[in-house]
């Protein structure tokens, strides 16, 4: 099954490199299929516990290393399934976008390269799919034609950058070390200076190309540039990646002594991001760059969680980090498929051409509503949730004042740019009039992952139980 | 922790260095070409400081250089060409457009 | 100790042509001095007995890359010298670099002498992997998901160039290097066919055969030779992505017939077919890396509704 999840969308990807006009059937079936099969892998995973698989059949530090645990099942089912919603959404706005043809087959290469990240345990395959993930998104990036080519070679060169500190790192622990397997370098794992400088140069590469807040200059101009679905890929699903990564070495590798000396750094990280994002978005002019920056902000949630993980070592923190993903890849999803909705049709990429819009086209104002609730973290949505076990999980460890404190004042913030497009949009005076009639089905579309955030809060229970176990 | 040998040693040194010149030249560039080429001299160094490694061991009797690293080396060559290629292609159609492309955004 | 003395003189050049490159001002005098760096790389490989590495260098890192750097350099047109940087636009940097590299200094004089459990490993499992090249055994059959994935990164700079590529600049091809080129054509042919073969036993393989293969092409196709190797035709595009496809499709099948075991794994190959079940993914991966590597250095403009490249005149022009 796990192998029909990568190898689906890859067949399919070729396919439509030789026929490309049946090239949006076959990504929206592939999507499909993998959807399914993601939901059954994840059902089964939960039911009978995590897969170690050694891939080719030789022994253990030889092999490359898998593992589908729940958290990459979950991971996998995520990026399926939004595959699917952002398929269907290029499908229903294709005469308009003009996305051409090179989409469908990046978009199932996409699907590839993360459920190849999600499942892998070997440093160096890792390297392999983070460049691969990169290449994907620049590639995406650059589907907008000439206005994104300066946006797109710089998130490439910067990219490029990163995944060679994060390969200099491999050499250096495997030269110590000498195997590349996460498990197998956790059993032999030492504190010393060439572990604690490999486990930094590959944080520096992760953190350059996760877009995490003192290396994330590169985002907000990338993330506009690209295509309102490719936007949404991008901010949902891409950057995601090296933060995996990220975590699996923290965790998973680094010693007592090195988490704790990590923490404070990761936790201080998040918080400026969720300030600094927060205070530009809402600056702003331009209504993808308002979303793009949000992205930066809430990195700064997962970052905090990470930095606060590794801290008190608390399995609801952990949890909390993984909701924060989950929520805000669904919620951003709806926002930048909404934006993009408005945009194209009121025709403008400034904020203020949303003016009324809750007027001309209120289904898409309403899912950015909605998901603007999660990201501010309004009960009972997914934000909500992650935040609340963070806070629960703050609470079992006898911090009452200083971090709560600041997740509050991050709070306000979110609350301050959503409201900013809110009021902006019921500003009912003068509303811009939409270039043409509005679309209905891509609003839908639009819609969907924003309620899906919502309805999270009532698998609340159960995603927090599989998640704590992870954490063990 | 034994000792590595005397040439064994410079070669780490001079691979060391390489990727330290390549940081360097990227961080000051100024063409985007110039820092295409610095990334390329870091991956060399890093390749380079892989198959020093791979050499360890290899003057006793029966071994060889680690096939292993070597492997991940030709791997590592075809990633950095394919990222360079279209890094390269991305730089030739930033330079046309240069002059009369319309501000997207604030650049951050 | 006269070995100490060459490897001192080697070192001390590529770290000279290294620093060269990034601080000449003229992007032309770069270009060069990188290419000198990388087939002066290709020799302290050989020199550290990897010959199969060293193959590839010398085609890839010097040659394509050089090629594609002069591709280049010529879309830009006129050169002009790079601003000179102030001091401390230089200071700050150098600064950092050199706090950067001492701490790298004092982690590699960690690493021990001796390799790792791998090495023993591979050859321990060589007889079991039907190849007798410690290399090519670790690229095609105790790490292939790896060479699948980079094939895969291969093929997607292909798509992202093509989307993206200019019209070719008009040159024409001069008579002699006409007749020369065709003269290497079934030569290079010929050695590529060695290289891929020898991959078995010696140093060599898919990689190193498909970059010769591609070198003899692009120098043809800078000749206006070998019209018939574009994106638009069919074939070209089948055996392009024929590459990927018959490694994922081999695996397939592979792992189908493990039968009804309790959990067949995932590109195992058996060992009684593993040489042949190689030798195929072998042939098709060195057509598709030879006529991606082309494509890559000599990317032209497609034109037919088949393309990948948008409708540039209509969206890009028009805002």
């Amino acid at each position: 099954m796990i192998i029909l999840l990568l190898v689906l969308p890859l067949l399919s990807a070729l396919l439509m490199l030789l026929w490309p006009r049946i090239a949006p059937l076959l990504a929206l079936l592939s999507a499909a299929a993998s959807s399914m099969l993601a939901l059954q892998l994840l059902l089964q995973v939960a039911e009978q516990g995590s897969r170690y698989m050694l891939l080719a059949g030789w022994p253990s530090p030889l092999a490359i290393a898998w593992q589908a645990d729940t958290l990459s099942c979950l991971l996998i089912l995520l990026t399926t399934v939004l595959q699917l919603l952002v398929g269907f959404y290029a499908f229903a706005t294709r005469s308009r976008d003009k996305l051409g043809q090179g989409f469908w087959p990046l978009s199932s290469l996409l699907q590839v390269s993360l459920t190849a990240l999600w499942l892998s345990r070997d440093l160096f395959n890792l390297y392999v799919c983070l460049e691969l993930l990169g290449l994907v998104a620049v590639a995406l990036v650059s589907l907008s034609g000439r206005s994104a080519v300066k946006p797109a070679l710089n998130y490439l060169l910067l990219s490029l950058f990163g995944s060679l500190c994060y390969l200099l790192g491999v050499v250096l622990l495997y030269g110590m070390y000498g195997v590349l397997d996460i498990a197998g370098l956790a059993r032999s794992w030492q504190t010393d200076w060439l572990s604690s400088s490999a486990l930094s140069l590959m944080s520096l590469g992760l953190m350059l190309k996760a877009a995490l807040w003192p290396l994330h200059a590169w985002l907000p101009s990338a993330h506009a540039a690209a295509p309102a679905p490719v936007s949404a890929l991008l901010s949902a699903l891409v950057v995601k990646g090296p933060l995996f990564i990220l975590s699996l070495l923290w965790l998973q590798l680094a010693s007592v002594a090195q988490a704790q000396a990590a923490a404070l750094l990761f936790a201080v990280a998040g918080l400026a991001a969720l300030l600094f994002g927060g205070w530009s978005a809402l600056r702003t002019p331009f209504s993808k760059n308002l979303v793009a920056y949000s992205t930066v902000a809430q990195l700064g949630y997962v970052t905090l969680a990470l930095g606060l993980m590794l801290k008190f070592d608390q399995p609801l923190i952990f949890a909390a980090l993984w909701l924060f993903v989950l929520a805000h890849a669904l919620a951003k999803a709806a926002c930048f498929l909404a934006v993009g909705e408005m945009s194209a049709t009121l025709g403008g990429k400034r904020l203020t051409t949303l003016k009324g819009a809750s007027q001309t086209m209120p289904l898409a104002m309403f899912a950015f509503a909605v998901a603007g609730g999660s990201l501010i973290g309004l009960p009972p949505s997914g934000g909500f949730v992650a935040k609340w076990a963070l806070l629960q999980g703050l609470w079992l460890q006898g911090e009452l004042l200083l971090w709560p404190l600041a997740l509050v004042f991050a709070t306000l913030l979110s609350a301050a740019y959503v409201f900013r497009v809110v009021a902006l949009a019921f500003d009912r005076a003068d509303p811009v009039a939409p270039d043409f009639a509005p679309q209905v089905l891509p609003q839908w579309l639009a819609l969907l992952p924003a309620l899906a955030v919502w309805a999270m809060a009532l698998f609340s229970e159960t995603l927090l139980q599989l998640l704590r176990l992870e954490a063990l | 922790m034994t000792e590595l040998s005397e040439s064994l040693l410079l070669f780490l040194i001079t691979a060391a260095s390489l990727v330290a010149v390549g940081v360097y030249g990227f961080i000051i560039g100024p063409e985007p070409l110039r820092r295409i080429l610095a990334l390329n001299i870091i991956s060399a160094g890093i390749f380079m400081l892989m198959v020093v490694l791979a050499y360890r061991g290899y003057d006793s009797a029966q071994a060889t250089a680690d096939p292993v690293l070597q492997a991940l080396v030709l791997t590592g060559l075809v990633v950095a060409l394919s990222a360079t290629a279209f890094a390269l292609t991305l730089l030739a159609r930033l330079e046309p457009s240069s002059e009369n492309s319309a501000p997207e955004g604030p650049e951050q | 100790m006269s070995l100490l003395l060459f490897d001192t003189l080697l070192c001390g050049l590529l770290v000279a042509l290294a620093l060269a490159s990034v601080l000449s001002r003229q992007l032309s005098h770069a270009v060069i001095l990188y290419i000198a760096f990388g087939l002066l790389m290709a020799l302290v490989w050989a020199r550290l007995a990897a010959p199969d590495l060293a193959l590839a260098e010398a085609a890839i890192g010097a040659g394509l890359t050089g090629a594609l750097c002069f591709t280049a350099l010529a879309r830009q047109g006129q050169l002009t010298l790079s601003p000179r940087l102030s001091w401390q636009q230089r200071g700050w940097p150098a600064l950092f670099v050199l706090l950067t590299l001492s701490g790298l200094l004092l982690a590699l004089l960690q690493i021990p002498a001796r390799p790792g459990p791998l090495p023993a490993l591979v050859s321990q499992e060589l007889a079991d992997s039907g190849i007798s090249h410690p290399v090519t055994a670790v690229l095609l059959n105790f790490r292939s998901w790896d060479t699948l994935l980079e094939l895969l990164v291969l093929l997607l700079a292909l798509l992202g160039t093509l989307q993206l590529a200019p019209a070719p600049a008009q040159q024409h091809s001069w008579a002699l290097s006409r007749s020369w080129s065709q003269l290497l054509a079934p030569l290079i042919i010929l050695l590529a066919g060695y290289v891929l073969w020898a991959g078995a036993s010696q140093p060599g393989g898919a990689f190193q055969a498909g970059a010769l293969l591609a070198a003899g092409a692009v120098v043809l196709k800078l000749n206006k030779q070998l019209s018939w190797l574009v994106w638009r035709n069919i074939w070209v595009r089948f055996f392009a992505v024929a590459g990927l496809g018959v490694f994922v499709i081999v695996a397939l099948t592979a792992w189908l017939l493990q039968g009804v075991t309790a959990e067949p794994i995932w590109l195992r190959w058996p060992p009684e077919h593993a040489k042949y079940i190689i030798l195929l993914i072998e042939i098709f991966a060195t057509l598709a890396i030879a006529i991606t590597l082309t494509l890559l250095v000599v990317a032209e403009q497609p034109e037919t509704p088949l393309s990948l490249a948008r409708a540039e005149t209509a969206g890009g022009r028009g805002d």
